[in-house]
């Protein structure tokens, strides 16, 4: 009875921990995007989910899963390169009013999915079905395989922002932008770089989540709860906070999911939020004007 | 002289408003039976939208999350006439009264904030509430929802069946008159001026000595009142609740009504809720993706008309709101 629960534990935590490397992944590209333009994405879900349904058509249509994220990184990065340009450079740098803009192109990818893949929630097969045995416990192998993969991915993401002159002018943009510029970087191309990055990670993100769970139109809502708590508590456009806070909250919530339904579990992430607020006003690592 | 003319007409204490009033009083009875049913719903969703003007018109709070005060009132009524068999009075001052609650409770954690944290609050406090109603279905009865056998409007010797749609129409009316004069006596009053000079120049009004994050807190509280009354009323229309009205598209859609209408400016919304459902309640019958429509509308209003209808109207023949 006693090492039943302790098994049920290993592998909620064992869970809490793969997410909290997905989420991190998908709250990476929401934090980036604020900390450049201050640019809150409300869409980001969305472009989660298209990576979702994109890596499924991929799945249909090439008979490889793999070949079908790769394709949904890079349409969802294109796709963000669109978007910015298209509907957010007018509004860049006023929260409010790329909110608004934000919620107008979720209603829009919503109802193009909804129209083209239809509303029926859709299973994929295991592209990966071995499991795995530690501490007694069985654990599905490409759930690990996912949490490897976004390591590597968030690992990928640092090594460009400190080593590669681009990632250099992303950093001096979020500093300052007005001296970046001054200093020759072009600012406006560093923006949509930047956020067809942060697309491309939530896209990412989406498609390797697809198979565990089920990609739906309205998938991409209850990521992007999850990803504001952990984007608020490590503060708005600090990537280390983003990350750190990803893997406090999602272990936590995993554990909580022994005792309680995943929504419930959620409360509990929102009062450790609301707390991390009454302390720390702009979240752990806040630094952000 | 056409100008002098439109001023007269325009200005919201002259001749439109009385004349909108006795066209609605008249048309309760004579309105064939859909239209007046339209009708209520956008009477509803304006007092839902005059309550997002006084947040985010009036004290620059930019909001997306108010389904949470609307879900909250609707859930109110309907559970207290469910459950504890209060009559209908009680229930709509205690529904509107946990509205405060929350708005207390949320306000005091959400208005010192900055812009940006102040809207992702907002959201995610409306998103994980609308999760939880989904889930909680022995409460709420989640995505079906449950239906209530709303109680009769006692009113003195006698009380009044809201199922006869007349007596929910004037019902109705009854309130968004109401709200209207109150939030319109609330602007005209020093409050309202403090309110505006803080949108103005936050900075400022804290420098002449006013409790910025007091203030902002009080039009946070007001706006969630009225939201919850609107919240009420559409439960006690449609006899029913379900975990839907704590959406977040119940969130979006008085930031769309106050921009097409114009913010700042109190019957700005209310243009914005008749243009939106007008548009909506025709469109929806043949196109099923109509939020496609919508969604476009939110992406292109800021950029053709950041004033709204009436505020550019307002601005051509300079009559000041």
């Amino acid at each position: 009875m006693l090492s039943e629960l302790l098994m049920r534990m290993i592998f909620s935590l064992t869970n809490g921990i793969v997410w909290a490397l997905v989420i991190a992944l998908i709250a990476l590209g929401l934090s980036f995007i604020f900390g450049l333009m201050e640019i809150i994405n409300v869409a980001h879900g969305e472009l989660y989910m298209i990576g979702a349904v994109l890596s499924w058509y991929g799945l249909v249509w090439f008979g490889n899963f793999w070949l079908g994220v790769i394709m949904a990184s890079l349409i969802v990065g294109i796709l963000g390169i669109v978007l910015e340009r298209a509907t957010l450079r007018p509004v860049e740098g006023r929260p409010a009013h790329t909110v608004i803009v934000t919620i107008g192109l979720s209603y829009i990818l919503q109802q193009i999915v909804l129209a083209t893949f239809g509303g029926w929630p859709q299973k994929m097969p295991d592209p990966l079905p071995v499991t795995v045995q530690f501490l007694n416990v069985k654990y599905p192998g490409y759930r690990l395989l996912v949490a490897g993969l976004s390591a590597f991915a968030l690992i990928g993401v640092w090594l460009f922002l400190h080593r590669t002159s681009l990632g250099l002018w992303i950093r001096a943009a979020m500093q300052d932008k007005e001296m970046a510029s001054a200093m020759g970087i072009p600012v406006s191309r560093v923006y949509m770089i930047t956020f067809s990055i942060g697309a491309m990670l939530a896209a990412l993100g989406g498609a390797l989540a697809a198979p565990v769970v089920q990609v739906f139109y309205l998938m991409g809502l209850d990521i992007l709860s999850v990803s504001f708590i952990v984007v608020i508590i490590g503060g708005l456009g600090s990537l280390k906070g983003t990350f750190v806070a990803s893997l406090i909250i999602n272990p936590l919530e995993g554990i909580m999911i022994i005792l309680l339904t995943p929504t419930e579990a959620r409360i509990v992430s929102l009062i450790a939020m609301a707390a991390v607020l009454l302390v720390r006003p702009k979240g752990l690592f806040g630094v952000i004007k | 002289m056409s100008q002098r003319l439109m001023e007269v007409v325009l200005r919201p204490t002259s001749l439109i408003l009385p004349v909108i009033l006795v066209f609605l009083i008249v048309m309760g009875i004579l309105l064939p039976s859909s239209i007046r049913s339209l009708l209520m719903e956008i009477m509803i969703f304006s007092i839902y939208g005059m309550a997002y003007d006084i947040l985010f018109g009036f004290s620059n709070q930019f909001s997306y999350g108010q389904a949470l005060f609307f879900g909250v009132g609707a859930y109110g009524v309907l559970l207290l006439a469910l459950n504890l068999n209060a009559d209908l009075w009680t229930a709509m001052l205690v529904a509107v009264m946990l509205s405060l609650v929350f708005a207390f409770v949320l306000g005091i954690l959400a208005v010192r904030l900055s812009e940006a944290y102040f809207v992702i609050i907002s959201v995610i406090f409306n998103m994980v509430f609308y999760l939880l109603a989904l889930d909680w279905t022995w409460l709420t009865g989640g995505d079906d929802g449950l239906t209530f056998t709303v109680p009769p409007i006692p009113l003195g010797f006698a009380s009044y069946s809201v199922y006869d749609p007349i007596v929910n129409y004037y019902f109705i009316l009854f309130f968004v008159i109401a709200t209207y004069l109150i939030l319109k006596r609330i602007i005209d009053s020093p409050l309202g001026k403090i309110l505006v000079s803080i949108r103005e120049n936050e900075e400022r009004a804290e420098f002449l000595g006013y409790n910025v994050i007091r203030y902002k807190l009080i039009a946070y509280i007001i706006s969630a009142m009225f939201t919850g009354l609107s919240g009420t009323l559409y439960a006690i229309r449609t006899r029913y609740a379900s975990a839907d009205y704590f959406s977040l598209i119940m969130s979006a859609d008085p930031i769309i009504w106050t921009l097409i209408g114009g913010a700042g400016t109190l019957i700005g919304p209310i243009v914005g809720v008749v243009i939106l459902r007008i548009l909506t309640y025709y469109i929806s019958v043949w196109w099923r993706n109509y939020f496609i429509l919508i969604g476009g509308l939110m992406i292109l209003v800021l950029r053709v008309s950041p004033k709204g209808i009436v505020g550019y109207i307002a601005s051509k023949i300079g009559v000041k709101f």
